[in-house]
């Protein structure tokens, strides 16, 4: 069996109990959410929050993301994953990985980052949001203690994404803004050993530590869930332009951009939204940063519509083009030919996609291999 | 008379002539200069709200009139806040001898909460002994929460299989406290403690989601009796315990009415926040708007004019 054959079978217990990582406790299976009860002695960090005030009478005010949450002594955050304990804002999940898994980078996706690299990628419990469509709510809309997780320090992450040859550290499934300092560490650590790193995120977060944040890491792919803050309140609880400035900072960073929007059937994909989306991001942050429009499949509390239509992603990717965005993409329609990168100079297919294989590579320095031009992104 | 026409009498019984009656029991020296509970104090005070509650001079068959002998019962307590700002074990065992005298089989009755980690510092001794009361979290093994979840309205929660499956008649047993986003947590809001992810439910003022969360099958069908412990009252930079805010109020609140009993529970706080010289929670924008809410979806009275409140010291 080869090696990404064993990772996809077997999960990612097996994976790290291979790895010599796991817990000697721990039991198989490592992913599902542990339905019942783990017992007395939940596996959870206490480390200093980074982003935080001290308010008097043991008080504290999170600054971590734009929910600022004010919190008495032993509460927790909306996310879940921080509590105030004592007058002293601790993150309860550093180190601790509830989903550790091999991926193709394309999965992310990243379709301007290293193509066909693996991406070890981790992710702890909690969201700082709660998305009604949310594909991993088993993992993000709980509290660490409520799933299993492992010990899994930055060094461990590093060590392993070296051990197994990936070039990417993915923080990924759930929303790493709440796993803030453990995947700032690992991305310090990462880089001193020649790993890259990318984080999957919904931009949720205030500008100082997005900006700490584009420092350490290389790239970072963002869910604009949708251009109206009606759809953000009602589906997403939280707030549309902290995601916009987040995209902004982002873009004016060293780290790689890339944007997705899961296009949910009478709730955002309407064109004069779609339109008004593609004209802010040309005009904000320029033709040439990827958008990825992805199809949406029925979870968690919005069950009662069906999955996009191919036609409306079709419908989507036409506007956008239209507004003058260069890279478009459909997600989650294998065989699509919008799944691949096309010249926007020669309109020829520079890298060929199906699903999260990757056929030809016509990219030279770069360049689009027949009329040279340049293609924006982080190339082998 | 048999059973069904019994069981009718009884629904008329609650909704008109008692639904929205509050008993507040005060029991001056239930807590002692020690900080221990006068027990003999506390059962007064206990049966007494019980007997005005219900308008019946035994408590035991004012029991019977709430719960049925064959009830698996729960008694859902906050420990949150830890040994000084929870319901002391005392308390919750007074009110479940109670529960066992109106003929409840002591197998049959849970005292739990969300985990036992919070059980043990609040000062309880977990027990899951099989022929007696039960003491536990919802993270003892063989409990946790559901594997479905339960979708209503703006709620989708994972709901404690303790609440779901395991009784089938609910007390909530809650201390009276100030909440810095709810405005006051007291009965209704004890039962975020019955759901897997409660973070997700202090936006606006926990507006609707105290009144929504109220309304899933598993707490309104089940819900028989509010009980806000407020021996100690929490009235300012709740929900956290601070000894310069918290009075010694030594009073027990009673109600059928969910609303109403909070409702109540939340004057108190005003009232002790007046004495204090601190602003209303309204006037610090934090006024306990899911009480309104939940008189609109007609869980009971948020109304002053609609509640009946009888006030004892014993």
């Amino acid at each position: 069996m080869k090696r990404r054959q064993f990772f996809k079978t077997a999960g990612g217990a097996t994976f790290l109990a291979s790895a010599g990582l796991m817990n000697q406790t721990s039991t198989f299976p490592a992913f599902l959410m542990d339905l019942y009860a783990l017992g007395e002695e939940a596996n959870l960090s206490k480390v200093e929050a980074r982003y935080y005030k001290k308010h008097p009478d043991r008080e504290i005010e999170c600054t971590l993301c734009p929910r600022f949450c004010k919190l008495g002594d032993k509460e927790r955050g909306y996310c879940g994953v921080r509590e105030n304990i004592g007058g002293t804002y601790y993150t309860l999940v550093y180190g601790k990985a509830c989903s550790i898994a091999l991926d193709p980078i394309e999965k992310k996706p990243l379709f301007h980052y290293l193509p066909k690299s693996s991406a070890l990628s981790i992710a702890t419990a909690g969201c700082n949001v709660n998305c009604k469509f949310c594909q991993n709510w088993e993992i993000s809309q709980v509290r660490p203690e409520q799933i299993q997780n492992y010990d899994f320090p930055p060094g461990a992450v590093v060590k392993t994404a070296k051990k197994y040859r990936c070039a990417v550290i993915a923080y990924t499934y759930t929303e790493p803004v709440v796993f803030y300092e453990y995947m700032y560490d690992t991305s310090l650590e990462a880089r001193k050993k020649g790993v890259r790193t990318a984080v999957i995120t919904g931009g949720h977060i205030n500008p100082e530590p997005m900006e700490d944040l584009t420092k350490v890491v290389d790239a970072i792919k963002i869910d604009l869930k949708a251009f109206s803050q009606d759809f953000y309140t009602k589906y997403v609880r939280g707030e549309l332009q902290p995601v916009l400035d987040a995209i902004k900072i982002v873009h004016k960073s060293s780290a790689w951009l890339e944007l997705v929007y899961l296009v949910i059937p009478n709730l955002n994909d309407s064109s004069d939204e779609i339109r008004k989306m593609c004209q802010w991001i040309v005009k904000e942050i320029g033709p040439d940063v990827p958008v990825h429009f992805s199809k949406f499949v029925p979870m968690y509390l919005v069950k009662n519509l069906p999955p996009t239509p191919v036609s409306t992603l079709e419908k989507v990717h036409k506007i956008a083009l239209e507004e003058g965005i260069r890279y478009v993409y459909i997600g989650n329609v294998p065989g699509h030919s919008a799944e691949s990168t096309y010249c926007p100079n020669c309109k020829k297919i520079v890298i060929e996609r199906r699903g999260y294989s990757i056929g030809k590579i016509a990219l030279k320095g770069g360049k689009c291999k027949y009329c040279d031009n340049p293609i924006p992104g982080i190339w082998i | 008379m048999t059973g069904p026409i019994d069981i009718t009498w009884k629904e008329e019984y609650f909704l008109i002539v008692m639904a929205s009656k509050v008993v507040l029991i005060r029991g001056k020296g239930v807590l002692t200069g020690g900080g221990d509970i006068d027990q003999k104090k506390l059962l007064s005070m206990y049966n007494r709200g019980i007997q005005i509650l219900m308008d019946n001079q035994n408590p035991k068959d004012s029991l019977r009139l709430i719960f049925k002998n064959s009830d698996r019962l729960g008694i859902k307590i906050n420990t949150i806040a830890g040994r000084k700002l929870s319901s002391r074990p005392e308390v919750s065992y007074s009110l479940a001898s109670l529960l066992q005298d109106g003929g409840i089989q002591p197998k049959n009755i849970i005292i739990w909460d969300r985990t036992n980690r919070e059980l043990r510092e609040a000062g309880y001794r977990l027990n899951l002994n099989r022929g007696g009361i039960k003491v536990i979290g919802t993270d003892t093994k063989g409990f946790g929460y559901d594997s479905q979840l339960t979708s209503y309205l703006n709620i989708g929660s994972l709901f404690s299989s303790i609440q779901s499956n395991k009784i089938t008649a609910s007390i909530s047993l809650a201390i009276l406290k100030d909440h810095g986003m709810a405005g006051v947590t007291a009965g209704m809001k004890n039962y975020f403690g019955a759901v897997h992810n409660p973070n997700k439910y202090h936006d606006f003022n926990c507006n609707p989601f105290v009144a929504e969360l109220f309304e899933t099958k598993f707490i309104k069908q089940k819900h028989k009796l509010s009980i806000l412990d407020s021996l100690i009252v929490q009235y300012h930079r709740g929900p956290s315990y601070h000894a310069r805010w918290a009075e010694k109020y030594e009073a027990l609140i009673f109600s059928l009415d969910p609303v109403a009993a909070d409702y109540v529970g939340w004057q108190v706080i005003e009232k002790l926040r007046a004495k204090k010289g601190l602003a209303s929670l309204k006037e610090e924008k934090r006024a306990p708007v899911y009480l309104k809410t939940a008189e609109k979806m007609g869980l009971g009275k948020a109304s002053p004019e609609e509640i009946k409140i009888i006030e004892e010291d014993v």
